[in-house]
C-alpha cells in the first residue's frame, strides 16, 4: 500500500524531478583565475610491444618463504670483513682438497698400492705397503676400484691398437 | 720429488694445512715455507742445499751493498754480483764442456796435455736459481726492485719450491711484495691453482709420458732402424712432448703456488700459433725470453744502436740462451737456429716494412716447422744422431712406432693451441660459484681418470736437466 504522504508518489510542487538530469545551470563565476598547469608530456609509446615491457623480476630462491622463514629464525650475522672473507675461501678450499682426497683414497686406493710396492723397502715405506694392501683389499670388496679399472682396461685397449699393415719394432 | 707423485702430494698437502695455520705469522709463515723448500730441495741431494743457501746469501749480501751505495759507486758491486753468479752456473754446468772443448782444441795443434777433468753433478734447477739471483741483484742496482727486507725472503725468494727446479724465473720484484704481507687466498685464485694442477697433471703424465715412452726415446735412440713416417712423427711427437712437459711444470707450478696464496706470472702462450720466430719467443718460456731481453739484449744495446746492431744482439743472446740451456754444441745450433730467423725476420721487416707478405697460415706452419728443425738439435744427444735423424725424413718403410693412439696424442697436443687463449681462465670463473663438494669431486674424479690412464711411473721434467 502507498503512503499517502510519498513524495515521490505525489510530489509537493511541480512535476517530479529528473533522477538523471543532463541539464544544469551555469556554474558560478569563479573570484580565483584558472591555474594553468601544462599536462606532463605523454610516455605512451605507440611502437612498443607490450610483451617487451618491464615486468615483475621473478622470485628468487631468497624471497621464497621458507628462507624467510629461515632468515627470521636464524638473522645472518653482519657482513664479512676482508679477513672473514679470505678464511671463508680458504675454508672452501681445504674442504674441496679434503673431499677430493678421501675420493682418491676410495676410488683409486690402488695407487697408494702401487707407489709403495716401488719404494725402496724399510720400515716406513713396508708399514704403508702393508696398510694400503689392506685398504686396496676392502675397498675392491665394495667394487670401487671398478670404475677405475674399467676406464683403465679401456685405455690400455686403444694404446695396443694399431695401424693395418704397421709392423711393431722387435722387442 | 716431482710434482705428479704421490710422495709430493703428500707433501703438499702437509705444506698447505700447515701453511695456513700460519697465517697469523707472516714470518714464521715463510720461514716454514722456506725449510719446506729446503726438504723439497733436498730429496735430490742434500748437499745441494748448502750451495742454495750460499748463493741467496751472496745475492742478499750483494744487493745490500748496492743499495747502500751511491750509484756511481756501486756499478763493480753489480759486476761482482753477476760473476759470482755466472761463475757458480759456470762451475757446475760448464766447467767440463770447455775443458774438454779446450783439450781437444790443444790437442788439434799439437799441444795435448791431461785437463783436469772433474765429474762433477750437476745441481737440479741451478741454471733458473742463478738467473734469479742475477735478475735480483741488477734490479735492486735499477732501482726496479728496492732490497729485501730480509736475509729470509732472498732465501726463500730464490729456493720457493714451486718454482725451484724448472721454473718458472720469477722476479724479485714480482714475489718479494707479494712476501710482505701475509697472502690471501680467494675462490679464484684456489679454482685457478687446481684447474691448472689438474691440466698440467695431464698434460705431463698422460701426453708427455706417452709419447716420450713409446715413440719419441726409441726413435731418438736410433734413428737408422726406422722410416720416415716414424722419424716425422717422432719430431712432431718431440714437439707436443717438450710443450706438454715443461708447460705442464710451469702449470703445476703456478697452481701449487696459486693455492699457497702466491701469484706467478704466465710462462706459456700457446707457442705453436706463432705465425713468426719473434712472436714463438713471446710465448714460449716467458720467463727465460724477457729474462733474456731485460738483462742480455737491452744490456747489449737492443735495437737502439740500428738494425745491423741489433741482429748481432739478437744472435749473441739466442747463442747464450742455447748455451743456456746445455753444455752441448747441439744447444748452441739450436740457439743459433732460433737467432739466424730472427735475424731474417728481422732483416725482412727492415726491407718491406708492415706489408703482410704471406697469410698468417703459412707463417704459422713455416714457424712450427722451423721450431721443428730446431727440436732435432735439441734432443739429439749428438750432432750425428741429428743428422741421422734428418737423413730419416727421405727413408722409405714400413711404420712401426705410430699408432693411432699416438696419432691422437700428436694431434690432440697441437690442437689444444686452437682452443680459446684464456681458457682455463673462463672456465675458472664458471667453476668459482660451484659448492666445495662439487668442485671437490670433480677435482677427484679428474685425477682418477687421469689415473687410471696414465702408465705406470713418471719420467723427470725435461728441463730438470737445465
Amino acid at each position: 500500500m502507498n503512503d499517502p504522504n510519498d513524495d515521490d508518489v505525489h510530489p509537493p510542487h511541480g512535476p517530479p524531478v529528473d533522477p538523471f538530469p543532463t541539464a544544469f545551470p551555469p556554474p558560478p563565476v569563479s573570484l580565483f583565475p584558472p591555474v594553468l598547469v601544462a599536462d606532463p608530456p605523454s610516455d605512451w609509446n605507440a611502437g612498443a610491444d607490450a610483451h617487451d615491457l618491464p615486468t615483475a623480476e621473478p622470485p628468487t630462491a631468497a624471497d621464497h618463504p621458507l628462507a624467510a622463514l629461515g632468515r627470521f629464525a636464524f638473522p645472518p650475522g653482519p657482513p664479512l670483513d676482508d679477513d672473514g672473507l679470505g678464511a671463508r675461501d680458504r675454508r672452501w678450499t681445504s674442504r674441496i682438497i679434503v673431499i677430493a682426497t678421501l675420493f682418491l683414497l676410495v676410488f683409486n686406493a690402488v695407487s697408494i698400492q702401487n707407489w709403495s710396492r716401488q719404494q725402496p723397502p724399510g720400515w716406513g715405506t713396508e708399514t704403508v705397503r702393508r696398510l694400503s694392501d689392506v685398504w686396496a683389499e676392502q675397498i675392491a670388496q665394495t667394487g670401487a676400484d671398478r670404475p677405475r679399472q674399467m676406464v683403465h682396461d679401456a685405455w690400455r685397449d686403444w694404446r695396443d691398437m694399431r695401424f693395418t699393415g704397421s709392423r711393431p719394432p722387435a722387442t | 720429488m716431482l710434482f705428479p707423485t704421490l710422495a709430493f702430494g703428500v707433501f703438499f698437502l702437509f705444506v698447505y694445512f700447515t701453511s695456513w695455520s700460519l697465517d697469523r705469522e707472516n714470518g714464521r709463515r715463510k720461514l716454514f715455507l722456506l725449510l719446506a723448500s729446503w726438504f723439497f730441495y733436498a730429496q735430490w741431494d742434500w748437499r745441494f742445499v748448502g750451495l742454495l743457501i750460499l748463493s741467496a746469501v751472496l745475492n742478499w749480501g750483494v744487493a745490500a751493498l748496492i743499495a747502500r751505495r751511491p750509484e756511481a759507486r756501486r756499478t763493480w758491486l753489480v759486476g761482482l754480483g753477476v760473476a759470482a753468479n755466472l761463475l757458480i752456473l759456470g762451475f757446475f754446468k760448464y766447467y767440463g764442456f770447455f775443458v774438454e772443448q779446450a783439450g781437444d782444441l790443444l790437442a788439434r795443434f799439437g799441444w795435448e796435455r791431461d785437463l783436469p777433468l772433474l765429474q762433477i753433478v750437476l745441481p737440479v734447477g741451478i741454471s733458473f736459481f742463478t738467473f734469479q739471483g742475477i735478475s735480483y741483484v741488477v734490479d735492486v742496482h735499477r732501482g726496479k726492485t728496492p732490497p729485501a727486507k730480509s736475509l729470509l725472503d732472498v732465501m726463500l725468494l730464490m729456493s720457493f719450491f714451486p718454482h725451484l727446479v724448472a721454473g718458472p724465473i720469477v722476479r724479485a720484484s714480482d714475489l718479494l711484495p707479494q712476501f710482505d704481507r701475509v697472502p690471501r687466498l680467494t675462490r679464484e685464485m684456489a679454482t685457478h691453482g687446481l684447474l691448472l694442477i689438474v691440466w698440467g697433471l695431464f698434460k705431463k703424465t698422460i701426453i708427455a709420458s706417452e709419447l716420450a715412452t713409446r715413440l719419441v726415446d726409441p726413435v731418438f735412440f736410433d734413428p737408422s732402424a726406422y722410416s720416415s713416417i716414424d722419424i716425422a712423427a717422432a719430431v712432431y711427437g718431440y714437439a707436443v712432448q717438450i710443450y706438454c712437459d715443461f708447460s705442464a711444470y710451469s702449470d703445476m707450478a703456478i697452481g701449487i703456488a696459486a693455492l699457497l696464496g702466491y701469484s706467478f706470472p704466465r710462462n706459456f702462450d700457446q707457442p705453436y700459433r706463432a705465425s713468426s720466430m719473434q712472436s714463438f719467443w713471446r710465448r714460449w718460456h716467458i720467463s727465460l725470453s724477457s729474462w733474456l731481453r731485460d738483462y742480455l739484449y737491452v744490456p747489449l744495446g737492443g735495437g737502439k744502436k740500428g738494425l745491423a746492431a741489433s741482429c748481432v744482439n739478437v744472435m749473441i743472446t739466442m747463442l747464450l740462451g742455447g748455451l743456456w740451456h746445455g753444455a752441448a754444441w747441439t744447444f748452441v745450433l739450436w740457439g743459433a737456429l732460433h737467432g739466424s730467423v730472427q735475424v731474417i725476420e728481422r732483416l725482412g721487416r727492415a726491407a718491406l716494412g708492415d706489408r703482410k707478405i704471406m697469410p698468417t697460415v703459412l707463417g704459422v706452419l713455416i714457424t712450427f716447422h722451423i721450431v721443428c728443425l730446431g727440436w732435432i738439435l735439441f734432443r739429439a744427444e749428438t750432432f750425428d744422431l741429428a743428422m741421422a735423424m734428418l737423413q730419416g725424413l727421405g727413408r722409405i718403410g714400413p711404420v712401426m712406432m705410430l699408432t693411432p693412439f699416438l696419432l691422437t696424442l700428436i694431434v690432440g697436443g697441437l690442437a689444444m693451441h686452437w682452443l680459446p687463449p684464456r681458457a682455463v681462465e673462463s672456465l675458472t670463473l664458471k667453476l668459482k660459484p660451484a659448492p666445495s663438494i662439487t668442485m671437490g669431486v670433480l677435482i677427484g674424479l679428474a685425477i682418477l681418470l687421469i689415473e687410471a690412464a696414465r702408465p705406470d711411473g713418471v719420467a723427470p721434467f725435461i728441463y730438470f736437466q737445465f
